[in-house]
């Protein structure tokens, strides 16, 4: 799911930073005024994790393969906002490092792996965690939900910002100059193993890890959300503060 | 350390890393240029012309001198991901401490 450069037009690639910069800044911001100093170190062990995760390619429908992304995972233990600095943190190193994803295209790849997944995935878990509690059996499944449509809504942007490139951006003749693939089909190519393989692979880590701390340290669930209260606050709130 | 049971189990991770390059085949749409003449018929453009990156030593998780044969291609996985674990995490704690407190230590 990391683009590569070349699939996007700078224009696309460009507009992406912009999407995501004011996500970056509110991750920032949540980092300097509600997350304690302690959790330093777990916002950093969380980026190594998303970083390790997705060096575990396993094979998708269709002879490709793919790999778990964890933003949902990050998110559920140290909150939304937070991961969104975790995440990225992967994706600029694995860009910038290891060629896994562009340097343009880092905005778009933050945007739907760094800040769609884990937003969207957390809105997901709290939904239908309910009154639960780390060590529940319904917080665990809750957070493998999360996971569950976390990966897919990165795996759909993913899919949008590459499916449009043919109608933005080509010659007088129709010819596409950047990704050449229509939305018929990079659509089917994205979700079909994500909705299935790629999904059940991120739903069985989001739960299962969660499933495990909150059996065994639910103490660090403490560290998503707002310092002073153990219930997360509400990620909406927070972005208009 | 804190969470050092944490951090015992990304080690681990990442010496388990060459079990993710067994899967064959790559990942849909992360084709090199080639690649997507193969499977378009044509090289667009301006994907030719903005998707040359410059390369890194360590490109698709490879370490120079160890190319060629899976014990090789797995040691290169083992060293890439602690690097690249070990890198992510530094600077995403440097970060968190500079959003904390306007200085690293």
């Amino acid at each position: 799911m990391h683009i590569p450069d070349g699939y996007l037009s700078p224009h696309t690639a460009g507009a992406l930073y912009v999407v995501a910069a004011p996500f970056w800044a509110a991750s920032l911001r949540h980092i300097r005024r509600r997350m304690r100093s302690r959790h330093a170190p777990l916002v950093a062990m969380l980026a190594a994790f998303v970083f390790l995760v997705m060096m575990f390619n396993i094979p998708l429908p269709g002879g490709t393969t793919g790999h778990a992304a964890g933003g949902v995972l990050v998110a559920v233990i140290v909150g939304p906002w937070a991961a969104i600095t975790a995440v990225t943190i992967a994706l600029a190193v694995q860009a910038l490092f290891f060629g896994d994803g562009g340097i343009l295209a880092l905005g778009a790849n933050a945007a739907n792996l760094g800040v769609v997944m884990p937003l969207l995935g957390y809105l997901v878990f709290r939904a239908l965690r309910g009154g639960a509690r780390p060590g529940d059996r319904r917080f665990a499944l809750a957070a493998a939900a999360g996971g569950y449509a976390g990966i897919n809504a990165a795996a759909l942007g993913t899919a949008l910002l590459l499916g449009v490139q043919p109608l933005l951006h080509h010659l007088p003749d129709g010819t596409p100059l950047y990704c050449p693939f229509h939305l018929g089909v990079t659509l089917p190519a994205m979700m079909i193993p994500h909705l299935t393989v790629a999904g059940a692979a991120e739903a069985a880590i989001t739960g299962g890890v969660v499933a495990f701390l909150g059996r065994h340290h639910p103490e660090i669930f403490e560290a998503a959300g707002s310092a002073a209260s153990p219930e997360p606050a509400a990620p909406a709130k927070e972005a208009a503060s | 350390m804190r969470y050092r049971r944490g951090w015992i189990v990304l080690a681990a991770l990442a010496v388990l890393t060459p079990l993710g390059i067994i899967a064959a085949g790559g990942a849909w749409g992360e084709w090199d240029i080639d690649g997507v003449r193969e499977r378009a018929g044509f090289a667009p453009r301006g994907m030719a012309e903005t998707g040359a990156a410059p390369e890194s030593p360590f490109n698709d998780y490879t370490v120079p001198g160890l190319e060629g044969g899976f014990g090789r291609e797995s040691l290169a996985a083992v060293i890439t991901a602690f690097l690249g674990a070990g890198a992510t995490a530094l600077i995403a704690w440097g970060v968190a401490r500079i959003a904390k407190h306007g200085r690293i230590s």
